[in-house]
């Protein structure tokens, strides 16, 4: 009886626990995004998302960060798109040419563990050591290339865990129609899979969309509009750093707005995406 | 003399690491009759299956040894494709496993991937096969809707019209009813033996009775041996093997 009793409390008191930590972490994305909105209302208007910054923006003037949103839009998908094309390829080898036991394989996957610890100053870092090497200044290409480099381990290593739960009966009914490996992975295990690939191509994305530290030093900063490639661009993470970091609270509040507009970018690209792997995926098999 | 038949297996032996599955099985395979192999969970039926189309290729450490001939050619030479091989050969496993995509496209994607084209022959060749595993007239109506919403008795004959599909000379069933209700377990065996007038049929089943219902020839694996085949009645009838006469009547299971 006593043992009884003594379970029960022990069930309740962790059921509490559980609860307090769930109710932890989903207020504080309340709190951040609150916070965020609360501190952007007096600065957010429309002149922000549709003017580049005037001559004194940062002292309080004129003009608004579209500079900023059109450089991030700019530099993370190209930098997505960068990732998933040297991802897939790695993750469908590992996953359909390579054997379980293969050290190849293994080692591909420690690597992708290691890099995706690795700090974003350090890509950063390093992107600025291959531009100066190359003689190369700062540039969009830069930051696409940097911002990609940080995204693959991110984006392969969950795309890796997807791959591996297609069922490896998918494979040999594929197989066993006389497909090649590639037909196989492209047609069959892909198609299986693609909720969650898009799933790890938006984390990627917006891992790659919201980092300030690595295009610190590779894509620069400007206040006009990315014109080509090869020409720095501006990015929102450091519009906020750099509007936060003036003493002027009418900026301030400007960095504010500019993170809600990060959010919200981030916001709309997840839920679109969510109705776009509805549509794409009613053949895979649940 | 009879003419010798298309699938001969020579000792062929299988191990996976240092567990040997097969043990010098060799085996001629009937033409156009259902041969079904019988056995105990684990004796290496399912290996068997699987080393005929080379689905054992991809396997983590495993040796094969032994020749398979299919038309006098080694299907384990090293010169020979499995894709190849493998499209000889239309294989039911024991869960259905449709693909991700339309009714209409698990059928067509064998030939699509073979080369054919064409929308209307297309269209053609997806009526036929539908019909030949006795599905056409449940699915006419959903062929674009997604394989997967098919009930799993259904899937199993999507199987079958997809493995046909691609014009094979043998069918594989691996224990192909084991996840059916009777009702589509009867459904599949009939089709099976409709069609072994046009195919060879080779069936792996753990239950003795639906070998008896199914098969002309068995042959019986016990602990990776192939210990006794023959035509159904004889086997049935007259069992030489200790080991048969005590599989057939349950003393080992």
């Amino acid at each position: 009886m006593r043992t009884f009793r003594r379970r029960k409390i022990e069930e309740r008191i962790f059921k509490v626990l559980m609860l307090a930590s769930t109710v932890v972490v989903t207020a504080s994305l309340l709190v951040i995004v609150g916070t965020i909105v609360v501190k952007s209302l007096p600065a957010l208007r429309l002149s922000m998302l549709v003017q580049t910054p005037k001559g004194g923006y940062y002292l309080g003037k004129e003009g608004g960060i579209l500079n900023a949103i059109a450089g991030s839009l700019y530099l993370a998908s190209g930098a997505t798109l960068l990732a998933v094309l040297l991802s897939l390829p790695v993750v469908l080898y590992l996953n359909l040419y390579t054997r379980k036991s293969s050290v190849l394989a293994m080692f591909t996957r420690f690597s992708l563990d290691v890099l995706w610890g690795i700090p974003s100053i350090v890509y950063g870092a390093f992107g600025f050591i291959v531009m100066m090497t190359l003689g190369l200044r700062a540039s969009l290409l830069a930051g696409i290339i940097t911002v990609g480099l940080l995204e693959i381990p991110i984006m392969a290593r969950a795309m890796d865990e997807v791959i591996r739960l297609v069922p490896p009966a998918l494979k040999d009914a594929s197989d066993s129609l006389g497909a090649t490996k590639l037909e196989t992975a492209l047609k069959v295990v892909v198609k299986q899979a693609l909720p969650g690939i898009l799933t790890a191509v938006l984390i990627a994305f917006g891992r790659g969309i919201g980092d300030a530290a690595s295009v610190l030093f590779t894509a620069g900063f400007t206040d006009s509009l990315p014109g080509s490639l090869l020409q720095p661009a501006a990015t929102l993470p450091l519009a906020i750093f750099f509007q936060l970091g003036t003493p002027f609270p009418e900026v301030q509040q400007r960095a504010y707005a500019s993170a809600a507009v990060l959010t919200l970018i981030i916001l709309v690209i997840s839920l679109v995406s969510r109705v776009l792997i509805k549509r794409f995926t009613r053949h895979t098999i649940k | 003399m009879e003419p010798q038949p298309h699938l001969r297996i020579r000792n062929l032996s299988v191990s996976y690491g240092a567990q040997e599955v097969l043990k010098n099985v060799s085996l001629d395979v009937p033409d156009r009759k259902i041969t079904v192999i019988i056995g105990p969970s684990g004796c290496g039926k399912t290996t068997l299956l699987k080393s005929l189309n080379r689905l054992l290729d991809s396997v983590d450490g495993v040796r094969i040894e032994g020749h398979i001939f299919i038309d006098d050619e080694d299907i384990y030479d090293p010169r020979v494709e499995a894709t190849h091989i493998r499209k000889k050969m239309g294989l039911l496993s024991q869960k259905p496993q449709v693909l991700p995509m339309s009714v209409f496209d698990n059928i067509a994607y064998g030939p699509k991937i073979h080369g054919l084209r064409d929308r209307k022959r297309l269209r053609v060749l997806v009526e036929r096969e539908l019909k030949a595993a006795g599905l056409w007239d449940e699915v006419k109506d959903r062929l674009h809707e997604p394989a997967s919403r098919l009930s799993v008795g259904q899937q199993q004959r999507l199987c079958l019209a997809r493995g046909l599909a691609v014009e094979p000379e043998i069918i594989l069933g691996d224990e192909p009813t084991s996840a059916l209700d009777p009702q589509s377990s009867r459904i599949v065996e009939q089709r099976l033996i409709a069609l072994k007038s046009e195919y060879t049929v080779i069936v792996v089943t753990h239950i003795l009775r639906q070998a008896r219902r199914i098969a002309d020839h068995l042959a019986f694996l016990y602990l990776g041996e192939l210990v006794e085949h023959g035509p159904a009645a004889e086997f049935f009838a007259n069992p030489r093997d200790p080991r048969t006469r005590a599989y057939l009547t349950g003393e080992i299971s």
